[in-house]
């Protein structure tokens, strides 16, 4: 009852209730049992009406049976020996001349997960499986995949597999779909043991079932059906046909459950078969009628067919004008369109395109502008004859002058210059026009590449690259990556001195090899560069196999396999599309070349679609990048995979769509990252030169810096019950974050002439939804004159209430004497995590992105400390620096902070070594915490 | 499969909470955390799965309420919307209406409800013919259901302006009738419902015109028998079948629910289904690129540069319809710039009913126009006063599109014959018939 200090009626309620239950009129008890209900719905406790409720239970009003088995289904884990109470009803049940109530029994035991149950649910339980009513065999049919997961072992002793085997076979359909679903539950645990067993006369049964079953039945046998693999092209053209009306299904799950099974079969087809034609033809219109569903299933079905495109592009050639974006789609439909309206993109359609796409540019929405811009360029580069008209349609989108456009539009004109080389320089003269309204590194990087391209077309080229050099300190990594390249392209042997290691490295390799050997060097950095790609962000080929294998499942939405994000999902079960058999060898496949990432066989070259800065460095090394690429079998994807993330920081490319610009220049490839990270089988050449490992031990530890969560502050204790407020008890407190978690630290003092025993604590509702983690842990009574002291953790998934002051707590404690209420405030430091440490990259475009009024400024007066300590100071409370300027004798700090709810607040801390003054500039899109955040930063540096 | 299933006020308080596989996440663990962190109006505008702490969220939003599910596995998200999607037509089936206070009162027959609908994650049915075998609980109506009452008047399902068509009231109350009732109406409504999708290019050519289309069928009859519904017998399906002689009611694709019978349908083009009680969508079709009639509007736009920085747009608005048709609330919305952020707006408009405003959000002008007759033609002009106009800013104003509502109107011309209930229902049985058209999405390009 300690739990709800806050709601002295629901003391009041329970024991109402607890009458009214006993009551002897069935109408008030049913309307009891529902009051119980709701109160369980919003989230109270009524466990204590417990055996109230199970009293009720032996009645044969079916509804007020099935709210009581409701309660019971809630309840019984937390009360395990009053549900035994229960059983003998249950047992009882289980042999009512009702079906329905046998029904309810069985499906409600199955859901108390309480050991001692378990034992009385067997009986019962082989008997409903052949019980003559279907609605009792299906409920049962479900209960064994409860009971195979409180308890396997029990299953398999007792037969119950075997009995669900069979109801595979039994006449009525809904009990066949419920085995299968149990079935493939069950199986997905025990790999190896071929528990659906699935063989031609059983995928029979299963077809014939399909036809008579609900709509859900249809799923779980259509899903079930998937993993069959057929014998032959024969056995699959069959099952393709029986599975093909499934196609004009309302339900849409249904039919994409039928396409995911004729997307696999067809794998086995050969493709000079006309019924292969057929069923291409036959798949495209269920595919087009999701698009007209509302927007959530517009949504799943566009990432689906995203990944059909891919695999089968031929399905949807003719169906470009459905991917049309309307004007009131949701963004998040827009993008996707976009995407696919790419892939389908071919010389057929491209006019019409590109008018849709320029539409798209004037649009008001700016993420989706970007990316119709961007898609302008892809066209370019996928549809040749289509270059010219893409040029000079983002040309007339650079006149319009609007920031965004101009520098996307830049962006993708690069992309053009590498695939169709001196062939459109003539616009170069437009581009240099827009020089000065470039802000962003990745079109900053863009232009310096054109410039330093064609260098010698431009006639200034010299003085452009020098302006862009001015800013050399102040631009983030992939700008100043490209200026070192191009630089070096002119030729001018100025090694920048930048305090980024990665990039000093690089300019040191440079710098080295042209003072050793210019031949080479020119060979390297003037090199061949690799074609770019006509299809970008493909999905790799195994993946895409696998994904097309869970079509119409959440991993074909996210575009990752199950594994990467089902919880201890047992065992990796990868899925492959079958193979096909040998008459189908023969047949052509022109999509299989196109897939498949182009590595193993001669130009062109894909770019690499992560970022390669690593690979540059190391090809350097390996051997001039001109030689053949090692072919990387299909296992080293996971090398890239581990590595990716941290490279990502690294070098600070975010935007994996736009990551062309860091390559070409060397020849890197993802075969080299691949290499370094996957095996740490690094090739002789570069475990020979020392440097070069230092080097790369040093890239690695700038991701550090997470995880020192000593030294946070801790405010001293004050008082915040006095003894006279509380008759007698006195509590000071403070609070402390250790190891990552938030504590309370109290003393109890015992100032009263009793001892003090049965201590609770509870919290009111606050703004950061602060509560206990767990008891207040006062094991011992407290004697009078005693003071213990308790730490109390805390977690932040209490409930949520605006406070004012916002960090202000209220607390109640209770002990033997009564209830006290008093509140106190936290350092909102407390709430800082351990991970705010923002990248640097993202920290840019967050402050940028934050609107101005949202920044507030505070003085932070006489005050000596150098940053390097405030820094050091402020990194123990998690506040992290991101970065670190110096200028006209001002040190400025660039801090962010991120608060357990997920609030990020971005500082800028102005350090004047001539005053004593700390200017505090912080944004933050929830502004109300900027002044608490600031008082902390007074308070965290004062101490 | 599912793990968990919500039903959330637009608040975000949990109206009913189903533990499916009994996982014991207490609910602070779950949906309240991600809930805490994103806030409960980003549901409106975020595309779901979203994932957070292993759990997957995928919600549906009716009535202004959440319809959520948890998951934990790998489960078909198209599944759960289907689902989520069921369940509240079938809470609405039940409960007579959908609202918070409906859903409160109710919880208990929704549980019910829900029992049957899921066992242990998996999707039992959504049928109303088998679970009302199963339903025990009465369903508790705010107020006696009464035919006079034409407050909540409207079409179900389309959220329309459209009334006085039916006495639509009949359609909002629940199914199963309660015993204290008298009265039991037998009545069955038929709806065609058409959502048109056009853009015409800045040339004044029709690109692109949509026609997606369906047949629904809300069904109060106690004893299921089963009905005939004719639709035009030149009805014809896909790109060369012709049939008949007049003129020809074609769409591209069709699909049927799979309870609707076709043996008929190819020769007589009627469909026979038992309908279950409540709703159904019975019939859904598409047609694109080719429509009958011409799109029921025209508009010519013109946008100028005035002197200094006004920018001058006039609209001619004409609609193609015959006279005795007329359009229930258009309203018309245009980008006028994107870049800028202080602008002002002066208007002429053709008549005191019509209104427009500036939307500073959209940075749009929205011209609502409350009737429009077949056949009439309005105009209006707009002078937007737009800091440093440049001749660049003109590219900025942007399409204009339309939304509206036609009331029995089928653009493809598609009609109900007849219908007819065999045997023949005892008692007074009554049976409507309604047609709508709207837009879906409407657009002008300048």
């Amino acid at each position: 009852e300690t739990n709800k200090l806050y709601c002295t009626s629901v003391k009041c309620c329970i024991f109402e209730l607890k009458a009214e239950l006993n009551s002897d009129k069935k109408e008030k008890k049913k309307e009891a049992v529902k009051k119980v209900i709701a109160s369980m719905t919003v989230g109270k406790d009524v466990s204590a009406l417990f055996p109230d409720v199970v009293n009720c239970m032996q009645t044969d009003n079916l509804e007020l049976k099935k709210l009581v088995y409701l309660y019971l289904m809630n309840y019984a884990k937390s009360q395990p020996d009053m549900a035994i109470m229960a059983v003998n009803t249950f047992v009882k049940d289980c042999e009512d001349p009702n079906p329905l109530i046998r029904a309810l029994a069985v499906r409600t035991m199955g859901c108390i997960r309480v050991d001692k149950i378990t034992e009385y649910l067997c009986e019962p339980l082989r008997k409903c499986l052949k019980d003559e009513d279907p609605y009792v065999r299906k409920t049962a049919a479900v209960c064994v995949a409860k009971l195979h997961d409180i308890n396997a072992q029990l299953v398999e002793d007792q037969g119950f597999l075997d009995t669900l085997k069979d109801l595979i076979s039994d006449s009525n359909p809904m009990v066949v779909a419920n085995a299968v679903a149990a079935l493939s539950e069950i199986s997905e645990s025990h790999p190896n043991c071929n528990l659906l067993d699935l063989n031609p006369q059983s995928i029979n049964k299963l077809l014939t079932a399909l036809n008579e079953c609900t709509e859900w039945g249809q799923i779980f046998i259509l899903d079930c059906l998937a993993n069959y693999t057929p014998r032959d092209d024969r056995e699959s053209q069959s099952i393709c046909e029986r599975v093909t009306p499934r196609l004009s299904h309302a339900n849409s799950a249904v039919v994409l459950s039928a396409v995911k099974v004729l997307m696999k079969f067809m794998e086995m087809l050969p493709k000079d078969l006309d019924y292969y034609g057929t069923l291409l033809k036959k798949l495209a219109p269920p595919l087009v009628t999701l698009l007209s569903a509302e927007p959530e299933l517009q949504y799943v079905a566009l990432r689906n067919i995203n990944l059909i495109v891919q695999k089968r592009p031929e399905i949807l050639k003719h169906e470009m004008k459905v991917f049309f974006v309307k004007y009131n789609d949701p963004i998040y439909v827009k993008l996707e369109k976009l995407d696919i309206m790419i892939r389908l993109a071919s010389q057929a359609n491209i006019a019409q395109v590109l008018a849709e796409l320029k539409e798209y540019a004037t649009e008001v929405d700016v993420d989706f502008v970007r990316k119709a811009v961007r898609a302008i360029g892809r066209c370019a580069i996928k549809v040749e004859q289509s270059a010219e008209r893409c040029v000079s349609t983002l040309l007339d989108l650079i006149q319009t002058k609007v920031n965004y456009v101009v520098q996307e539009a830049i962006v993708v004109i690069k992309d053009i210059f590498r695939k169709y080389p001196n062939k459109y320089e003539s616009v170069i003269a437009t581009l240099c026009e827009n020089l000065d309204s470039l802000d962003e590194p990745e079109a900053r990087a863009a232009m310096i590449w054109i410039v330093g391209e064609y260098a010698e077309r431009i006639d200034n080229a010299d003085e452009l690259l020098e302006s862009f050099l001015e800013g050399f300190h102040d631009e983030s990594t992939q700008v100043t990556t490209q200026q070192n390249t191009q630089v070096l392209h002119k030729h001018t042997q100025n090694t920048p001195d930048s305090d980024n290691p990665d990039l000093r490295d690089r300019g040191y390799i440079y710098w080295r090899l042209l003072s050793t050997d210019p031949v080479a060097a020119k060979e390297v950095v003037l090199a061949e560069k690799p074609l770019i790609s006509e299809e970008t962000d493909l999905i790799e080929p195994t993946l895409l196999e696998e994904l097309i294998c869970h079509i119409g499942s959440l991993a074909s939405v996210y575009h990752k396999p199950p594994n990467a994000f089902v919880e201890g999902s047992r065992g990796v079960q990868h899925k492959r599309l079958p193979a096909r058999t040998a008459s189908g060898e023969s047949a052509e496949s022109p999509d299989a070349g196109q897939s498949v990432g182009g590595v193993s066989d001669a130009p062109p070259a894909v770019i690499p679609s992560q970022g390669d800065l690593l690979g540059d460095l190391l090809n350097l090394d390996l051997a001039p990048p001109s030689a053949s690429v090692p072919v990387v079998p299909a296992s080293m994807q996971m090398g890239v995979d581990l590595l990716g993330g941290g490279l990502d920081s690294l070098v600070g490319l975010h935007r994996p769509s736009g990551s062309q610009y860091l390559s070409g220049d060397i020849g890197g490839s993802p075969i080299a990252v691949g290499l370094a990270g996957g095996t740490g089988g690094m090739p002789a050449g570069l475990g020979g030169t020392p440097a070069m490992g230092g080097g790369l031990g040093d890239l690695f530890d700038l991701g550090g810096g997470v995880g020192m969560a000593t030294g946070s502050y801790v405010p001293p204790k004050a008082v915040w019950l006095p003894a006279m407020k509380a008759k007698g008890l006195e509590i000071s407190g403070t609070f402390a974050r250790r190891g990552g978690g938030i504590h309370m630290d109290l003393s109890l003092t015992n100032n009263a002439m009793s001892i003090m025993t049965d201590f609770a604590i509870q919290f009111n509702r606050n703004s950061f939804g602060l509560a206990p983690a767990g008891p207040l842990q006062v094991l011992t009574p407290l004697a009078q004159n005693q003071t213990i002291d308790v730490s109390l953790p805390l977690n932040t998934n209490g409930p949520i209430m605006k406070m004012e002051p916002l960090n202000n707590l209220q607390v109640a404690v209770k002990n033997n004497i009564d209830v006290f209420y008093f509140s106190c405030q936290y350092p909102i430091s407390l709430l800082f995590v351990e991970d705010g440490k923002m990248d640097r990259q993202v920290f840019l475009a967050t402050w940028k992105d934050i609107p101005s009024e949202n920044e507030t400024q505070y003085q932070i007066k006489d005050f000596h400390l150098n940053s390097d300590a405030a820094s050091t100071k402020l990194q123990g409370s998690n506040v992290f620096t991101v970065a670190k300027r110096t200028v006209d004798a001002q040190d400025l700090l660039y801090q962010s902070i991120k608060l357990t709810n997920g609030i990020w607040a971005l500082a800028e801390l102005r350090i004047q070594s001539i005053t004593p003054n700390y200017m505090l500039a912080l944004k933050c899109r929830a502004p109300e915490v900027s002044q608490y955040i600031c008082q902390c930063y007074e308070l965290l540096l004062r101490n | 499969m599912i793990s968990q299933v919500f039903i959330l006020s637009s608040q975000g308080d949990h109206l009913i909470y189903k533990d499916c596989i009994l996982m014991h996440y207490s609910q602070e663990n779950s949906l309240d955390l991600y809930l805490k962190l994103v806030g409960i109006t980003i549901l409106l505008s975020v595309q779901c799965p979203q994932r957070n702490k292993n759990l997957n969220f995928i919600h549906v939003r009716h009535s202004g309420l959440y319809w959520v599910v948890s998951t934990k596995d790998n489960p078909s998200p198209f599944t759960i919307i289907e689902f989520l999607n069921r369940l509240a037509a079938l809470t609405k089936d039940y409960c007579g209406s959908l609202s918070e206070k409906s859903v409160r009162m109710n919880f208990a027959l929704i549980y019910e409800l829900l029992d049957e609908m899921v066992d242990y994650g998996y999707i039992q049915t959504t049928s109303t013919d088998i679970l009302k075998n199963f339903i025990q609980t009465e369903a508790v109506t705010s107020k006696p259901f009464s035919l006079f009452d034409l407050s909540n008047v409207g079409l179900f399902g389309a959220e329309t302006q459209q009334s006085k068509v039916a006495p639509s009231a009949a359609a909002s109350r629940p199914i199963v009738a309660s015993h204290g009732e008298q009265v039991r109406k037998n009545e069955i409504f038929v709806d065609v419902v058409e959502r048109l999708s056009v853009v015409i290019g800045s040339n004044g050519v029709l690109m692109k015109a949509d026609v997606e289309g369906e047949i629904r069928v809300k069904c109060y009859l106690p004893t299921c028998s089963e009905m005939r519904i004719g639709l035009n017998e030149e009805f014809s399906i896909g790109k060369s079948q012709l049939r008949g002689y007049g003129a020809a009611v074609r769409v591209d694709e069709c699909s049927f629910h799979q309870a609707v019978k076709l043996d008929e349908f190819d020769t007589y083009r009627i469909l026979k289904v038992c309908p279950s009680q409540g709703e159904q969508t019975l019939m859904q079709y598409q047609l694109s690129d080719e429509l009958p009639c011409a799109p029921p509007f025209r508009l010519f736009p013109t946008v100028e540069k005035d002197y200094g920085s006004r920018l001058l747009i006039f609209l001619k608005l004409r609609c193609d319809l015959p006279p005795k048709r007329y359009l229930t609330f258009v309203g018309i919305s245009q980008t006028v710039a994107r870049a800028l952020l202080l602008f002002s707006l002066s208007q002429e408009l053709s008549s005191p009913e019509q209104s427009a405003e500036l939307q500073p959000r959209s940075k749009a002008v929205l011209w609502t126009i409350p009737r429009f007759p077949g056949g009439a033609q309005l105009s209006a002009v707009f002078k937007v006063e737009v800091p440093r106009l440049s001749s660049a800013s003109l590219l900025e104003v942007g399409p204009i599109s339309m939304s509206f509502e036609l009331p029995k109107y089928t653009c493809t011309g598609l009609q109900v014959r007849f219908l007819r209930l065999s045997p023949t229902q005892p008692g007074l049985s009554q049976r409507w018939v309604r047609y709508v058209t709207h837009s879906d999405s409407y657009t002008i390009r300048i």
